[in-house]
């Protein structure tokens, strides 16, 4: 048997019951803490988030960004690490529980709870999940890996979820496994890619262009789309889903439909013709690129050409090398018409689930993009 | 003009709500309110790339002035006043691209003033729209909304909106007037009056505690509510600004915008929807309600005080006589406490206690909802005693929240009540700093979204209410009582509400 750092995860507990216990005691014992130095707790739970991890490492990282996270989205945490390798073992579940507070003026306290299952534990996960939620409170989902596309821990818990977090950073196949997940996904549950979530800012910017009204003509002209993303040094590990999106945002909002399927170019990128809504083509390039700072598969610019008529337009942006602040250029007719520099947001893991977690619809916009990648595949 | 078709990049989750290009002309650009509140919250937008992608920001004051000496002033301010600090260089230097500087001494400044703005609308690609933002003491408003007229700087294609500050005129007459004079430019929903404080997140909380809640507007009644009362106390004096506030008193500087707003806020009829019209219909509806205070009843319905000397947080502070620039015999008040009713169906016989003061002990902004004592009691009265009637809180400032007090068991043999404090924080649920007001105030303006400004009607309901009280108190009403500062207030005050068998919370 593994053993778990109760330093990290907090002291065994014998049983579900127990942990009620054993949280409601460590409440207390945080209350009366805290009233030694004349503060008080507030307990205002917003949401219950459950983790799904197989390797150690992950929900770890996923139970320290939840719980720097306390703060904004005060919360139990439910973290299930499944450890499948060891099949035939004997199914256990061990559980684990622990308060964390913060340590300023306003005492907010987190509840993490750990449940290791391990063997062929797939029925059972949902039984030990079930218990332990706080009732009422919306139950977000965050599956860290690659979702399985049949398994009944993911039916499961997807059953008892209002919404699913997951990362289509690291799939190797974003095509392929998003279309998966959006079969599988049950109505009612949500969806949010945290891939889906780090565009924001870039759609923000390249919405913005097109809010002028003497560009926004260029709309229904362009001719071309750039789009770079960051790949390794050595340029083996391409991770296109960020761009994809990008792309099938835009394409999917201006009606534009699938012509060709995706085609590898030069270098681990992309090159394609798609048809706009009046029929034209445009050529869509997806580039990886080496840039020092900038993550593996994220975007680092975009640039749209429009041609009507004899007249010229480009909409650029580019991420700055210390990725602090995106330059914003229209150049419409050959001459530069504007250029400013907008600032660009940290888009850590913890920003991002931040900002999701605020969300609690389902994004149509989002779908709109998948299900044009998903005709592109 | 080509009417152009709706963004569709635009659509969905997520993505602000960006205004439309548009250069934003301030008035009074070289004065105080310019450099610590507007131009710093601008900046601030633009971090927050809330700002359109066409965008100019253009001041205009009498003072001569360079384009340049006004952007390093602003960044100097900027590097001062900015609630996000130090200042992110990229995006300054992009910003102050955009600001520029029109002297505007005489009548020939405007004419240059509005070829600037043509210059920028060809330049730019702001397509006429503009919003003037009036930032200069209040006798500038009326000349300067007249220069604007004769010297058409509204855009021939495009919006034009104006933003003016307050006080919105100094009593009926002269709001009644001024709005005479800005109808002649603007029309009514071209004009964006602020109320700061309703750009405070509050408002917002208020509408959504009682209408996005199926369980308080039920209860949000007479039959269920003893009294409410609405506290907005400061522990400042007066600072600098002697002159204007020797002038007008807690009455107009307080009373008649922010208490009265708070009060249509807590007593409106829920909106059918959530837009600028339907909230603010309901607000003056209620305004209207309001029973006016006779001369009769002004000395046992009102109170007004001045503060003495005394002590804050430990310093000692000094009489309101002795503040530099107050003359030393002046009667403006700096404590007001009235009590009045709302004439409708839901309030009818409720009494709303509403107080404001200078140097009162503690810096807050709270309406509380006194509710009715249970209407039997079981229990001993040994068990009961020190069980109060549920209070809801509405804590506006600081530390934004809501909480409610309720009688609870205590965990002991035998059966003893007291009384316990649910309490949420709006900071603990939600850890993101909140804006600030004048970023919300300006953004909906350039979008367009008056639901946070104060409309024609709505001021000259606050006037009417107030006027009657200050023409009582000058023919003699009750007379000026004074406090020592850091109290909270004159006996009369309390007395108020003694007389009905009640008290005031400490907030």
């Amino acid at each position: 048997m593994t053993i778990v750092d109760e330093q990290f995860w907090g002291a065994p507990a014998a049983s579900i019951t127990a942990i009620e216990r054993d949280l409601a005691r460590l409440r207390r014992a945080a209350v009366a803490h805290a009233m030694e130095r004349g503060q008080s707790v507030a307990r205002a739970a917003v949401l219950n988030l459950v983790v799904y991890a197989e390797r150690e490492v992950h929900a770890r990282r996923a139970a320290d960004s939840i719980g720097q996270l306390a703060l904004r989205h005060p919360s139990r945490a439910i973290v299930v690490l499944g450890d499948r390798e060891r099949e035939g073992a004997e199914a256990r579940i061990q559980l684990h529980c622990h308060v964390q507070q913060d340590d300023g003026q306003d005492q907010i306290c987190y509840e993490q709870i750990l449940a290791r299952v391990r063997g062929d534990y797939d029925a059972r996960v949902a039984s030990v999940v079930t218990p332990l939620l706080v009732p009422d409170l919306p139950v977000f989902l965050w599956w860290t890996g690659t979702p399985p596309a049949k398994a009944q821990r993911m039916d499961d818990l997807l059953a008892l979820s209002d919404r699913l977090i997951f990362d289509s950073a690291d799939f190797a196949r974003p095509d392929r496994t998003l279309a998966e997940i959006s079969e599988f996904a049950p109505h009612g549950v949500a969806m949010t890619d945290l891939n889906w979530a780090r565009l924001t800012p870039w759609r923000e910017l390249v919405a913005q262009f097109f809010d002028v009204p003497v560009w926004r003509e260029y709309l229904d002209h362009l001719v071309g789309v750039r789009i770079g993303f960051g790949v390794d040094m050595d340029g083996r590990d391409i991770h296109p889903s960020q761009a994809l999106l990008l792309f099938t945002w835009i394409a999917s909002r201006l009606g534009w439909h699938a012509v060709e399927s995706l085609a590898p170019s030069e270098a681990g990128g992309l090159l394609f013709r798609i048809a706009r809504a009046d029929g034209a083509s445009v050529m869509v390039r997806l580039r990886p690129r080496f840039e020092r700072g900038v993550e593996t598969g994220d975007v680092s610019g975009i640039r749209l050409q429009a041609s009507r008529g004899g007249d010229t337009a480009e909409f650029v942006l580019k991420l700055s090398l210390d990725r602090r602040h995106v330059t914003a250029t229209a150049i419409v007719g050959g001459a530069q018409r504007s250029e400013r520099v907008v600032p660009f947001p940290d888009l850590g893991i913890q920003a991002l689930l931040g900002e999701e977690l605020t969300i609690a619809g389902s994004d149509r916009v989002y779908e709109d993009a998948l299900e044009t990648l998903v005709r592109l595949a | 003009m080509t009417i152009t078709a709706p963004n569709p990049l635009r659509e969905g989750l997520r993505l602000a709500w960006t205004p439309e290009p548009a250069a934003l002309v301030i008035f009074g650009g070289s004065g105080d309110l310019t450099a610590r509140k507007l131009v710093p919250a601008l900046y601030n937008l633009a971090l927050q790339r809330l700002l359109p992608a066409s965008f100019a920001v253009v001041g205009a004051a009498r003072r001569k002035m360079t384009s340049d000496e006004f952007r390093r002033e602003l960044h100097d301010a900027v590097a001062e006043y900015s609630r996000t600090r130090p200042i992110h260089d990229d995006v300054w230097s992009s910003f102050e691209k955009t600001i520029h500087y029109v002297p505007t001494p005489d009548e020939r400044g405007y004419d240059e003033l509005g070829r600037t703005l043509d210059r920028i609308d060809g330049e730019m690609g702001t397509g006429g729209n503009r919003l003037f933002y009036l930032a200069t003491p209040p006798a500038a408003y009326e000349p300067i909304i007249r220069s604007i007229g004769a010297h058409g700087l509204r855009g021939s294609s495009g919006w034009s909106r104006v933003v003016i500050e307050k006080p919105y005129g100094h009593d009926l007459a002269s709001a009644m007037e001024l709005t005479a004079v800005v109808h002649e430019v603007f029309r009514e929903n071209e004009v964006f009056r602020i109320d700061h404080y309703l750009g405070k997140e509050t408002v917002q909380n208020i509408l959504v505690l009682r209408f996005a809640n199926g369980i308080f507007e039920p209860i949000w009644t007479r039959q269920y509510v003893d009294h409410v009362q609405i506290t907005v106390a400061e522990t400042l004096g007066i600072e600098e600004r002697a002159e204007y506030y020797d002038r007008s008193g807690a009455m107009r500087d307080i009373v008649q915008n922010h208490l009265l707003q708070l009060l249509a806020l807590v007593g409106m009829e829920p909106p059918a929807a959530f837009d600028d019209r339907s909230v603010r219909d309901e607000k003056v509806k209620v305004l209207r309600a309001l029973r006016p205070i006779t001369a009769a009843e002004a000395p046992h319905q009102t109170v007004q005080a001045q503060y003495t000397d005394g002590f804050i947080a430990g310093e000692r502070v000094a009489a309101y006589r002795a503040e530099e620039g107050v003359p030393a015999s002046s009667t403006t008040e700096t404590f007001v406490a009235l009590k009045c009713f709302i004439d409708n169906w839901r309030w009818e016989g409720i009494p709303f206690y509403l107080r404001t003061g200078k140097r009162m002990p503690k810096r807050s902004t709270e309406i509380a909802i006194r509710f009715r004592v249970a209407p039997h009691r079981i229990f001993t009265k040994a068990a009961s005693d020190g069980v109060e009637a549920n209070e809801l809180v509405l804590r506006i400032q600081p530390d934004e929240g809501i909480s409610l007090t309720f009688g609870a068991k205590v965990p002991v043999q035998g059966l003893r009540i007291r009384t316990v404090n649910m309490d949420f924080g709006y900071g603990a649920a939600f850890m993101v700093d909140a804006p600030d007001a004048y970023e919300t105030l300006i953004l909906d303006a350039l979008r367009g979204d008056a639901t946070l400004f104060t409309r024609r009607d709505e001021v000259e309901q606050q006037w009417s209410f107030v006027d009657p009280i200050r023409e009582a108190w000058q023919k003699g009403g009750p007379p000026l009582e004074t406090y020592a500062a850091g109290s909270w207030g004159p006996a009369a005050a309390d007395t108020l509400l003694e007389r009905d068998g009640r008290s005031w919370r400490r907030p």
